[in-house]
């Protein structure tokens, strides 16, 4: 058997609706209990099921190419339209959740608003992450479709995509968000991780701290931007190896970012040298952010994007 | 324009430009735009703390990153130079190229002052950053703003292959 990205997508594709569950399933123990540890684990949760929820939508577009002559466009554009909904309110509950743990490590207690909002958010979250798996799940399995399902038209997400190909600005426009974006990032990377490996020892780490909300405004930024180049094209990238890697090393890059929250070397004092762990994950986020910048510009390369 | 076409025809232009081979074109773009990365990045950081982000990181240590920027922009400077050899006959015809090659120069020149202004201040640490000094952060980072702008839009002013290439790709995927 040949295992393809359809087959990814399908192994994947529970990872965000389940997860959520676990997450907010234990977020709440947490609120009734007023149990720290599991406020965090259950953090953690939403934010890594954040994290996954972007190679399932990814693998979505793949599996849509693979099997898009023998199943329904309308049931697929609806599926897609609800799974981008959701993914866009994943990535924000995965943002406050990184919130709430960063107020942790800095205030050891989070913000009363910032566990609201991840209440809220993360709620309003199942409910399209769940409506969503449903609409995916009627594209194979006629017995669960209702009436209504078959209704034509393009989906959202598709207008979006020919919007972006409609207007010759939007494209040159989105590639400068990219790479403004991209020097934010990279500056907060640099700037942190530099310091951990030994530059600046005169600096407090955790002084830095105030560079992380530049560093995710910069991220922020190049996901927004690079959503539009992916819905507009998507099979220039899920048919793109560098693209594959690309995301490999963003999930790196994010894995290693989550360490680096809860990593005692934030209390490393002026003067003083971070641990050597600290240091090899240091040089690892550069690595692997450095990862992320060359797949993005060997997409046209290894891949055939433009 | 005679010099710009033999430039474009030596040996090594030719490579750059035609060869199939990814450490080519390829990885002199990518090299580019890794400079960039690291130059402006480190730019951008210090104008932040020039104007009141991180505000318990002193000045003084930061002054090592202006020797990774000039690093940065030397290294540019070598990349550069050959991804225009490799094109060069409409670069010189494109303006967007030399706007672009003027805001980069001015973003240096901005790095240079805020150096003397701020970093080697004999007060550097003991007084708030001056009110030119955070004047010289704004300026900087419009003009690297700018700069980027400029930049990645040759792509698209540029006369000859690669807009026209873009969208003709574009075109044949739709």
């Amino acid at each position: 058997m040949n295992v393809n990205l359809a087959h990814l997508h399908l192994l994947l594709n529970h990872v965000p609706t389940i997860g959520t569950v676990i997450g907010l399933g234990l977020f709440f123990v947490s609120l009734v209990g007023r149990n720290d540890s599991v406020k965090k684990a259950s953090l953690v949760i939403l934010l890594m099921v954040a994290a996954a929820a972007l190679p399932v939508y990814i693998t979505g577009n793949a599996a849509n190419e693979i099997v898009q002559n023998r199943v329904s466009k309308e049931l697929v554009a609806k599926h897609q339209d609800a799974a981008a909904l959701a993914l866009a309110f994943m990535a924000v509950t995965g943002i406050f959740a990184w919130l709430g743990l960063w107020q942790y490590r800095r205030d050891s207690r989070p913000a009363g608003w910032t566990m609201f909002a991840i209440l809220l958010v993360s709620v309003v979250t199942l409910g399209l992450m769940t409506q969503a798996a449903t609409l995916g799940g009627e594209i194979r399995h006629e017995e669960i479709r209702s009436a209504e399902d078959a209704a034509a038209g393009p989906g959202v997400v598709a207008s979006i995509g020919q919007f972006v190909l409609d207007h010759s600005w939007v494209w040159p426009t989105c590639e400068t968000v990219h790479y403004i974006g991209l020097c934010l990032l990279f500056g907060t990377v640099l700037a942190i991780n530099l310091r951990l490996l030994g530059m600046m020892k005169s600096v407090q780490v955790s002084a830095l701290r105030g560079l992380l909300p530049w560093g995710l405004l910069g991220f922020g930024l190049n996901v927004i931007s690079g959503m539009l180049f992916f819905v507009a094209t998507p099979t220039q990238y899920t048919q793109n190896v560098a693209f594959h890697w690309k995301i490999i090393f963003m999930v790196l890059a994010g894995l290693n970012t989550l360490y680096l929250t809860f990593d005692e070397s934030w209390r490393v004092e002026e003067g003083s040298d971070a641990p050597f762990g600290a240091k090899v994950m240091a040089a690892v986020g550069i690595l692997a952010w450095f990862g992320v910048l060359y797949m993005g510009r060997m997409l046209p390369y290894i891949g055939n994007s433009f | 324009m005679g010099f710009f076409i033999w430039l474009e025809q030596t040996g090594f232009a030719q490579w750059v430009h035609e060869s199939e081979s990814v450490f080519a074109f390829p990885t002199f773009l990518t090299a580019h735009v890794t400079g960039m990365g690291v130059l402006v990045g480190l730019a951008t950081v210090i104008n932040l703390r020039l104007l009141g982000c991180i505000p318990r990181v002193p000045l003084t240590p930061m002054a090592t990153f202006f020797p990774v920027m000039w690093y940065a922009f030397y290294a540019n400077v070598v990349t550069g130079a050959a991804l225009f050899a490799s094109d060069a006959t409409a670069k010189v015809q494109t303006l967007d190229f030399y706007i672009k090659l003027v805001l980069v120069a001015l973003g240096m020149l901005s790095l240079v002052a805020i150096r003397s202004e701020v970093f080697r201040s004999p007060a550097v640490d003991k007084v708030p950053v001056s009110s030119k000094g955070k004047t010289l952060a704004v300026i900087s980072l419009i003009l690297w703003a700018g700069a980027i702008t400029a930049a990645r839009l040759i792509a698209y002013l540029a006369p000859r292959h690669h807009a026209a290439f873009l969208f003709q790709r574009l075109g044949s995927l739709l």
